[in-house]
């Protein structure tokens, strides 16, 4: 696979405009400055970018703004059939912006693709919404009146994107939003700018054949600066962050100060509790898929083993056996399982963690090291067994980092699952039913995402996505998740010829 | 000679120019990279966001601890 190839097939140039409100509206700034994206599995600069200024900030919010008092007015079905193209140009380019993600950002090729089927999959499933975007109908208590809620939409939505789901997340959000009747203004991470160039291009013919500008809207540039606009600006009355707890409840304050909304997806400190009746062939496989895959930067890797005393050697022979087999390398070559980290930065962090681990009794006992041999962003994913969930276990370090832990009982398993501060997703394996309800009961698993013999990884688009405590609370994609994109509105219609007042109540008659 | 880092550098530059601070730093109990992201904000932000009791004493740690490093 060629790199000029794939930016041919998907319109990025050598030097890219940072700032789009539609197919003729790339804004131009000559005061803009230049970002370069690199191939973290090479090194070398891949293209550039012109950052948006506070100049095309504007010239796109005003866009965007203009497009929603229209969009809104659009029924919602007819939104849908937008959706249902913007679905079918992205299956068009599915092979290239796939690649485009494992290049920029150095997820293995098949996870590239996988991501890119998400968005087709968050399509399919949002303009079925655009269908359904019901209300309920409540019995009034007053007689001849009738009461009911709608929802309507909300106006333009900031969707600001991490570099790990550089494409899926906007998806998640944006054809969502859609079919509520929002546009929406993306800020992705300045780790991955060219997916995001690509995917509004793909954006772009999708508007451009309805005669739209403005639904779909792109504004590149540093958090610090393009970020930090966004959250303060009240003409994004929603803003969808996903991101570090650190950073969330920084956009939290700041968007809650202006009264606004935020749907916040931050980190995860994701375990699998390995009963003494698991089936340890099948959680080996969930293990590596959960830990090892995009190299430990999924929101929902997993993190942390916590597994039964009478199968921990057992198991932890096996997941070392399946970490040995793990091909690590160039991320667009066929066979490999792992790519490299994204940044120098987040290669020094994870050395910092093992450090840390060892210096609080953990012992590493595969892994670890530097890949140098690969290239500078190479590591081997690590299996670091602690002998207590000591203080650097609390925190997410966003690498292949395993941790393994022992329970005695599942009261003492589930107190150890719970006692991180994060709370996004979650599993079991055991074949006793009575431990995977328990886990799955109120006093079972805190998370947002709880299963049963599958890992923390790999979500469908049909559910809500999101976790509890740090993680934020916020829900994105299936099941009612839309309902955060709209304004409900409660309404009461009075068809008699009399006014009666709730509660009985008697005024002045 | 100018400091490579001060209290005034961007959290976003650092990473970027020289990542092998998040070594030092993450050592030190302070995290600039959360979720394989940059804070917005600068060092000296997020220090006394932290609560490091002398932030300067610290920058110069970590500007010692830089050009000892022979591969920036």
């Amino acid at each position: 696979m060629k790199a000029k190839a794939v930016l041919e097939k998907l319109n990025v140039k050598d030097v890219n405009v940072g700032a789009c409100a539609g197919p003729d509206d790339w804004y131009k700034d000559p005061e803009a400055e230049e970002s370069v994206s690199y191939n973290p599995a090479t090194g070398e600069s891949i293209a550039r970018v012109l950052q948006a200024t506070e100049k095309t900030y504007e010239q796109v919010l005003e866009a965007a703004e203009k497009a929603f008092k229209s969009w809104q007015m659009m029924p919602a079905p007819k939104r849908g059939l937008v959706i249902r193209d913007l679905r079918e140009a992205l299956q068009e380019k599915k092979e290239p912006l796939g690649d485009l993600v494992s290049l920029e950002m150095g997820k293995i090729r098949a996870e590239g693709h996988g991501e890119v089927q998400e968005m087709i999959d968050i399509c399919d499933f949002a303009l079925g919404l655009s269908r359904q975007l019901y209300g309920l109908t409540m019995h009034s208590e007053r007689p001849a009146h009738r009461m009911y809620e709608q929802w309507h939409p909300l106006g333009a939505v900031g969707v600001v994107t991490s570099f790990n789901f550089p494409v899926a997340v906007w998806s998640w959000n944006a054809a969502i939003a859609a079919a509520c009747g929002d546009t929406t203004v993306w800020k992705p991470s300045s780790d991955a700018p060219l997916t995001a160039v690509a995917v509004q291009h793909i954006a772009n013919q999708v508007m451009s054949s309805h005669g739209l500008k403005g639904i779909f809207n792109l504004l590149i540039g540093r958090g610090s600066v393009i970020g930090e606009r966004m959250i303060n600006d009240s003409r994004l009355p929603l803003i969808s962050f996903t991101g570090s707890t650190k950073m969330g409840q920084h956009v939290s304050e700041a968007v809650a100060r202006r009264f606004g909304r935020t749907i916040l997806e931050l980190g995860g400190n994701n375990a699998i509790i390995v009963a003494e009746d698991a089936d340890l062939e099948m959680a080996v496989r969930t293990i590596l898929f959960g830990a090892v895959g995009t190299a430990g930067q999924r929101c929902t890797s997993t993190r942390r083993i916590i597994m039964h005393k009478s199968i921990a050697s057992e198991l932890t022979e096996k997941i070392n056996n399946a970490y040995k087999q793990v091909k690590i390398g160039n991320p667009i070559e066929e066979g490999i399982l792992m790519g490299p980290l994204v940044t120098k930065a987040a290669v020094e962090d994870m050395m910092a963690a093992l450090e840390k681990a060892q210096e609080q009794g953990g012992e590493i006992i595969l892994g670890g090291k530097r890949l140098p041999g690969l290239g500078e962003q190479f590591v081997e994913p690590a299996v670091v067994k602690m002998p207590k969930q000591t203080e650097i276990v609390y925190i997410e370090t966003f690498a292949p980092i395993l941790y393994l832990m022992e329970y005695e009982d599942l009261e003492e398993a589930i107190h150890l699952h719970n006692e991180v501060p994060q709370g996004l997703s979650s599993s079991i394996f055991t074949t006793n039913l009575l431990k995977a309800e328990k886990f799955l009961s109120h006093e079972g698993s805190d998370c947002g995402i709880a299963n049963v013999n599958i890992g923390t990884s790999g979500a469908e688009i049909g559910g809500a996505f999101g976790g509890e405590k740090e993680t934020g609370g916020g829900r994105e994609s299936g099941s009612d998740a839309w309902k955060a994109y709209m304004r409900r509105q409660t309404n009461t219609i009075n068809w008699s010829k009399d006014l009666p007042l709730a509660q009985g109540i008697k005024f002045g008659d | 000679m100018q400091p490579l880092v001060t209290l005034d550098t961007q959290i976003e530059d650092l990473v970027l120019k020289y990542p092998k601070s998040v070594h030092f730093l993450t050592k030190n109990g302070i995290r600039c990279i959360r979720c394989g992201e940059p804070l917005w904000c600068s060092l000296g932000e997020l220090l006394e966001d932290e609560k490091v009791k002398n932030p300067q004493e610290l920058v110069d740690g970590l500007n010692q601890f830089l050009k000892e490093q022979d591969d920036l």
